[in-house]
């Protein structure tokens, strides 16, 4: 029995990178001869159990904290799309909730700036009998819509088929993909914020925007189902141009002040970020989150390091008597720590965008999330924070080993 | 007689412990000329391995002077006294002190990288010391695969791979066993004689005593008696 325990801990040590790494640590001493990243890379690795804790609690920590940070992002940062700076939502001044007289078109498109515009209201049904269904369904006017599209492109079926038949629809390639769905293909939608249940033809597919999930349908259908109350949800503009964007807010504001119906427009944006605050403040808490992980890593790293200094304060008391000075065994101090929490970062990080980059978190939750990229930009902060971790982590043991006399190291026991 | 090598005026060291002071030197003066082996004995507490301590570097004194090769060691500042032990003193320790991840070259290797010398050339020291102490061929060898007396050796070969003037030993016989003892001090021995270098040994055991060549005995931290040993 304790041969097999024995042959099945040979096994998994081989199958253990610190093995490896100590394979080449030896390898290079052999080519190379012994110099101080052979030696730093040897002592790194020569507590292999410990070693791998180590790189694991780092890979872990950066793992999740590179997560949390995409989350956040995915939350708080709506994702940019070109023709975004171009368009511009206006909606009742009071409430997203309160809706607009229909009446108030002929005045928004005669504002100078403006090339198209079209109501917007948001249906919020749900897709055959789901609970929740993850993507929006609005109502526009297919006609005037059409000057909304800046980016994508039609992808399957016919926009004019769209344009003419009142009960079809213009479906996201998502959606299509998800749902297994085909031009002519029926879409019912349970209303939850109208009494009215929709039951919608597939006319035309999109994609090729930032979120190719939505269903748009004909605002008269809602008009007609609802018992035409001349109301719109929002209005949806697209201006002439970026440079003219804040000119046209104004004067959309301007155009409906003391009336019965004051209108708050902002850019597309900006509504984006305002719908993102009513899922109160993410940002504080993913970050509080990410806080409480980092400060866990740098205990990890600085209580394994403090071991792994302590253990060999003898070796290093003889290292001084030698010859080698603060300088040198800080370094070696640094290095070895910096180098377990890079490679706990490189495993980490790596680790979490291979994970998130290849997983399909778009259907795994049922489109809440769509995106999820782990971005350089987040890697690079996993990384400075893991770099910084390692430095933090050596300046314990290092000062402890500066203050320590050749005299005392020696009294060290092993 | 040849030029002292090591120099001793009037040392004292005093150590605090809580509110006691300890005395481990008291006004020490003495003179070591190069070639010697000397042998430090005397009782647990008398100040032998304080003296050697203070000697090599790695300690200093309350009071008074050390000068080795004219060098007043206690004017040196960290990184020039880490120079100078590099330089100029070898050590051999009681429980041998190799690096135990290291083997027996890369151990002896270690000093030499302080220095200028290329690989190739480290590499020609390093199987010349390992040489002397009759381990040329155990190079490959870790710490633990080799025996106590051979582990010292290596030790020995450490210490005087860059060539130092001074060789300080503090009770490298401690540890071994009578054999393994008795080659250890043949090369200290055969190291100060053939070689020329200054070894400096504390022991307790009266028999490793008779390898060198002055015998200085401290009791209570005083030089108690100078002598030849017999």
């Amino acid at each position: 029995m304790k041969g097999i325990l024995q042959s099945i801990g040979h096994v998994l040590s081989l199958l253990s990178p610190m093995t490896w790494l100590g394979g080449l640590a030896r390898l290079w001493v052999r080519w190379f001869g012994l110099g101080p990243f052979s030696f730093v890379l040897i002592n790194a690795v020569r507590n292999q159990r410990r070693a791998t804790l180590t790189v694991l609690s780092v890979a872990s920590s950066c793992g999740l904290l590179v997560t949390l940070l995409t989350l956040q992002r995915e939350l708080t940062v709506p994702p940019e799309s070109e023709g975004a700076s171009l368009r511009i939502i206006a909606r009742n001044k009071v409430s997203l909730a309160q809706p607009l007289p229909a009446k108030q078109l002929a005045t928004v498109e005669k504002i100078p700036g403006v090339v198209a515009v079209s109501p917007f209201t948001y249906f919020g049904g749900n897709y055959k009998g789901e609970e929740m269904t993850s993507f929006a369904q609005f109502a526009v006017d297919p006609a005037r819509f059409r000057g909304l599209l800046v980016e994508g492109r039609i992808s399957d079926g016919s926009y004019d088929e769209f344009i003419k038949d009142r009960n079809s629809c213009f479906v996201g390639a998502d959606t299509m993909k998800r749902y297994g769905l085909k031009i002519g293909d029926k879409m019912k939608f349970t209303g939850t914020f109208y009494p009215v249940d929709l039951d919608l033809k597939i006319a035309a597919v999109f994609q090729g925007t930032v979120d190719d999930r939505g269903v748009f349908f004909h605002h008269k259908l809602l008009d007609e189902l609802n018992g035409d109350p001349g109301t719109v949800g929002t209005w949806y503009l697209r201006v002439a141009s970026a440079e003219v964007a804040n000119d046209v807010i104004a004067r959309v504001n301007q155009a409906f002040e003391n009336s019965t119906a004051e209108v708050r427009a902002e850019s597309e944006r900006a509504f984006q970020m305002g719908f993102i605050s009513m899922l109160g403040n993410v940002k504080v808490l993913t970050l509080s989150i990410s806080g409480v992980v980092v400060f866990t890593l740098m205990l990890v790293t600085v209580s394994t390091m403090s071991m792994a200094i302590r253990e060999r304060f003898r070796e290093l008391a003889i290292l001084k008597a030698l010859g080698f000075r603060r300088r040198d065994l800080f370094s070696f101090i640094l290095a070895e720590s910096f180098g377990l929490a890079a490679l706990g970062a490189l495993v980490g990080i790596g680790g979490a965008w291979a994970l998130w980059t290849f997983l399909d978190l778009q259907k795994m939750t049922n489109g809440f999330l769509l995106y999820f990229e782990v971005t350089p930009r987040i890697m690079a902060s996993g990384a400075i924070v893991a770099a910084v971790l390692g430095i933090l982590a050596a300046i314990g043991p290092s000062l402890a080993v500066a203050r320590m006399s050749v005299v005392d190291g020696l009294k060290t026991l092993d | 007689m040849a030029e002292p090598i090591v120099v001793i005026r009037d040392l004292s060291k005093v150590y605090r412990q809580g509110d006691i002071n300890v005395i481990a030197l008291n006004g020490v003066s003495l003179g070591i000329s190069a070639g010697e082996f000397v042998v430090l004995m005397g009782p647990s507490g008398s100040g032998k391995s304080t003296l050697l301590h203070i000697i090599a570097g790695i300690d200093s004194a309350t009071s008074g002077e050390v000068r080795v090769q004219g060098i007043n060691v206690a004017n040196l500042n960290e990184s020039q006294l880490a120079d100078w032990r590099n330089q100029n003193v070898g050590f051999v320790f009681q429980s041998f002190n190799l690096i135990p991840v290291l083997t027996a070259h890369e151990n002896v290797e270690l000093p030499l990288l302080l220095t200028a010398l290329g690989r190739k050339e480290r590499r020609q020291q390093v199987e010349i010391a390992l040489g002397l102490v009759g381990l040329a061929d155990r190079g490959h060898h870790r710490p633990d695969q080799m025996s106590g007396g051979q582990q010292q050796r290596v030790a020995i070969a450490r210490a005087l791979v860059t060539d130092p003037a001074l060789i300080v030993a503090d009770e490298p016989t401690g540890n071994l066993d009578a054999r393994s003892a008795q080659d250890v001090l043949g090369i200290l021995q055969s190291l100060s004689r053939d070689a020329g270098k200054t070894v400096i040994m504390v022991t307790h055991d009266p028999k490793a005593a008779v390898y060198g060549t002055r015998e200085l005995h401290l009791e209570k931290g005083e030089l108690a008696r100078d002598s030849v040993p017999s």
